[in-house]
């Protein structure tokens, strides 16, 4: 027997809203379909009115977890087309928050990992110490979330010795955290059991679908920005790109875990290798025009930001495309043929930030393909006409 | 005068008002221990140390608004969760405790009472699978499918384990086992590996993880309990919390020597043997992730029901030797 | 495959002080440069509107209060505001900057129309150090005179 799920737009797995809609037979998932939308938010329309300086924090509000990747991404572009060079230590400072940022955004993904696989002291204990990376980018930052570190030319804060001392420490305690989460979720069998073997997503197709991130990763792909188009600082930092070749959520897992460590790596010779000067440039108000393209690995995946200037102080177009659009399909891929029970566990594990995905929304009427441009007043009338005369589902009838 | 007496059994000791208070202190005393292994406070501030919480959460839910979805079955829908809770402390009545009622006796320990509480016990899962399935939500039937299933899985292994002590003293009737093993407490220990089956299938019967299928939050949302909101809402919970209770009653009863004594003593050692237990069971819950359903059957028939049988042999061939 | 292998910490925790704080009991300190609400003062700021001018909230209204007087009215809507204190980077008083942050980070409320601040201030006269001498004609900016 086949049947309809709906796993969302709300559902306890899911963070934001987004619809997969599931065809089951039994416990096994025949067919997957996915549905955006209901997070759009206009913000690149928002982008065309405000001025570069404002679009910083524009952009970083694009998420929460990967803030500083957007606002990083964006950062650069506009600086290609200020034609402005910021100073190395600017940099080494915007880059350090980077990792330290990919450290936190990891260590909350193993969390929402071992929640969604039912392991809630995996979550618990990962989360405390989570805490640690968090305090760090407040201390640095002055905000837990949105660190607004970047500025146009540079950085926004420099960093004391008492506060390089303090990081140094901090990274101690997490690499020594991190290596036991890496034993603990590799040798506990019942969260092993879980992950390994589901989400089987094949080499050729991680590359057909275009899948990107610790997704590509994990399936042997050896993709990554920070390696293959080293922006700023990254060809002076040596550091690895870690892949697997299991092909499933275990394998992801792994990867981040190593990502992790190598993270720690670049953080330490960041720090010790941080150079005296100016953190920042005075940037122009205005950039001539010109268009740019900006790739910059976030921990999700590669991120990039298209920017186009007119000579005046505003952006005529940003076009944001956020690694977790460029996993969705892969996503489907994956979770055909497996069980309803791991449908949390493999939508989570391509690390989904959906209201980054969500740049446009499109009214295509499902029977015809037409699109239409719909007021808003008119959605909620039809909305609340198609409530009234929905009859009731009965979709079990008992039998009397 | 006894019809008071057994009425005052049945509603106040140690009939519904003690099974209430008793079981909202063993949640509380779950959530405490859960919390406190995963590093948190748990339960801080309703009453002291939070001891109140899990009361104050039954009567807020019953203040609720209690929805009864339009294609659900409204009798069946309505009726279940008060039947559950009838199972379940008729279950409770059967526990060898302290009994300030002698003439009440007859009517609640007897031979082959153990075999009376077990059916009691299975009783709520039908439930939980009737609940799932009249409320006509597809994730309530996806979770009544798996309670079932589970079912077919744990219960097997139960019977044999919680048996074979039994079969050991020679008798049907919990307090009589219990009895039997204060007098020869070395003979507690061949039953060690049937204390470790029983202890993880009440887990899986109690549906807390790893065992939590039914109701995995991040797959099938409420699993069974999906449609029901309000007062219909707190029976269930109380349901579970007494079920929690009675089922780690049984366990204590039956592989830790039962409540001996003088009716204090026999009191406390209810008490500290219970918590025992139920400490051991929220480790458990602590300690692992979520498994599927089919790994739980084939948990179940693969490493569980061998052991239980393995338990059954120790048990008769030690029943020889002592002969 | 080991069983159990988380047991050794969650036991070594079970008797440990919670990692989590009591919160509205008991509160963390935030550390120095936390970015809290921004605020005025009043006497050092000479209504340039940069901060009006960058804020990317729009948080920030300077108003004139009357045109003879220099009197300013400068309305902070913190209802609005994203604590991204853009509006302390580009004031550019000079040593003291006539905008800042505060520490505080418990803002919730009943009414968002109640985390409104105004100040109504005197446009302040930047103190001018002595005018810095022009080495040359500012020739490479044609058509804007030197001042």
């Amino acid at each position: 027997m086949k049947f309809n799920i709906p796993i969302g737009p709300q559902h306890p797995a899911l963070k934001e809203p987004i619809s997969l809609r599931m065809t089951v037979e039994g416990e096994v998932i025949r067919d997957a379909d996915l549905r955006l939308g209901y997070n759009h938010r206009g913000m690149e329309k928002l982008a065309e009115e405000k001025n570069w300086t404002q679009n910083i924090y524009l952009v970083e509000r694009i998420c929460g977890i990967c803030s500083h990747s957007h606002a990083t991404c964006y950062v650069q572009g506009v600086e290609k087309l200020m034609e402005i060079e910021p100073p190395k230590r600017g940099l080494y400072i915007r880059y350090l928050v980077s990792e330290l940022e990919r450290v936190h955004s990891h260590l909350l993904w193993l969390g929402v990992a071992g929640h969604e696989a039912g392991f809630d002291s995996f979550f618990m204990y990962t989360w405390r110490d989570r805490e640690v990376v968090m305090d760090l980018l407040e201390m640095i930052s002055g905000n837990r979330v949105h660190y607004a570190m970047n500025t146009l030319g540079g950085v926004r804060r420099d960093l004391d010795e008492i506060q390089i001392k303090k990081i140094l420490d901090g990274l101690v305690v997490l690499r020594q955290r991190t290596e036991y989460y890496f034993k603990i979720g590799a040798s506990e069998p019942t969260f092993v059991g879980r992950l390994a073997g589901v989400g089987y997503l094949s080499k050729e197709k991680a590359i057909a679908l275009c899948a990107c991130g610790p997704t590509a990763r994990a399936s042997g792909i050896t993709a990554d920005v920070r390696k293959d188009d080293p922006q700023a600082v990254y060809d002076e930092v040596p550091f690895d790109v870690c892949t697997a070749d299991s092909c499933d959520v275990l394998g992801r897992t792994v990867v981040r875990i190593k990502e992790l460590m190598e993270s720690y790596k670049i953080c330490e010779f960041l720090l010790r290798n941080l150079p005296a000067g100016d953190i920042a440039v005075k940037a122009p108000k205005k950039a001539k025009p010109n268009e740019v393209v900006s790739r910059y690995e976030a921990p999700r995946g590669e991120n990039i930001h298209y920017i186009r200037s007119n000579g005046t102080e505003r952006p005529e177009r940003l076009k944001v495309r956020a690694p977790t659009l460029a996993n969705y399909p892969a996503t489907i891929e994956m979770l055909k043929n497996g069980f309803i029970a791991d449908i949390p566990l493999i939508f989570a594990a391509i690390d989904p930030c959906i209201c980054c995905a969500e740049r446009t929304v499109e009214l295509v009427n499902a029977r015809s393909g037409e699109e239409t441009v719909v007021r808003f007043g008119d959605l909620r009338k039809l909305a609340g006409e198609r409530f009234a005369k929905s009859p009731v589902k009965r979709n079990a009838v008992w039998p009397f | 005068m006894a019809v008071l007496k057994t009425i005052l059994y049945l509603l106040v000791y140690p009939g519904l008002l003690f099974l209430f208070v008793y079981g909202t202190f063993c949640e509380w005393f779950d959530r405490k221990v859960y919390a406190r292994l995963q590093n948190r406070m748990g339960p801080t501030h309703t009453g002291r140390w939070g001891l109140l919480q899990p009361v104050a959460d039954f009567f807020k839910l019953m203040a609720k608004e209690d929805i009864v979805p339009d294609a659900a079955d409204k009798p069946l829908f309505t009726l279940l969760p008060i039947v559950g809770l009838a199972v379940v402390a008729t279950a409770g009545l059967l526990m060898p405790l302290w009994n300030p009622f002698p003439e009440a006796a007859g009517l609640i320990s007897f031979q082959g009472d153990i075999i009376v509480l077990l059916y009691l016990l299975s009783l709520p899962t039908l439930i939980a699978f009737l609940a799932g399935w009249s409320s006509t939500n597809i994730f309530s039937q996806i979770g009544g499918t798996r309670v079932l299933t589970m079912l077919f899985g744990y219960e097997v292994p139960l019977f044999m384990a919680v048996l074979s002590p039994a079969i050991l003293a020679n008798s049907w009737r919990i307090a009589e086992i219990g009895a039997f093993y204060r007098a020869r407490p070395l003979l507690l220990l061949p039953n060690v590996i049937g204390f470790v089956v029983a202890l993880i299938c009440v887990q899986a019967k109690l549906e807390r993880t790893p065992f939590d299928i039914p109701h995995a939050e991040t797959e099938i949302v409420g699993g069974t309990f999906t449609e029901y909101s309000g007062k219909k809402l707190a029976f269930f919970r109380l349901m579970t919390d007494i079920e929690l209770v009675v089922s780690s009653g049984l366990i204590a009863a039956i592989f830790l020597g039962g409540f001996g004594g003088s009716p204090i003593l026999a009191f406390l050692q209810f008490v500290v043997k219970t918590l025992a237990v139920i400490f051991l069971l929220s480790l458990i819950r602590a300690l692992t992730s979520r498994i599927r359903v089919d790994q739980v059957v084939a948990f179940a028939w693969k490493t569980m029901a061998p052991l239980a049988v393995l338990q059954l042999l120790i048990v008769i061939i030690i029943k020889g030797l002592l002969k | 495959m080991k069983v159990a292998v988380f047991l050794p910490e969650l036991l070594r925790h079970l008797f440990k002080k919670p990692a989590t704080v009591d919160y509205p009991f008991k509160k963390l300190t935030v550390p120095e440069g936390f970015r809290g609400t921004p605020f005025l003062h009043p006497d050092l700021c000479i209504a340039c509107r940069a901060c009006e001018r960058d804020c990317p909230a729009e948080a920030i209204v300077i108003t004139q209060e009357s045109d003879v007087e220099k009197k300013f009215k400068m309305v902070i809507h913190n209802d609005r505001c994203i604590h991204c204190a853009q509006c302390v980077d580009s004031c550019p008083t000079n040593p003291v900057k006539a905008m800042d942050m505060d520490h505080l980070y418990e803002l919730a409320c009943f009414d968002r129309h109640t985390l409104k601040t105004e100040w109504v201030f005197t446009r302040a006269t930047p103190k001018r150090e002595p005018k810095p001498v022009p080495a040359a004609p500012a020739s490479d900016r044609a058509g804007i005179p030197a001042k």
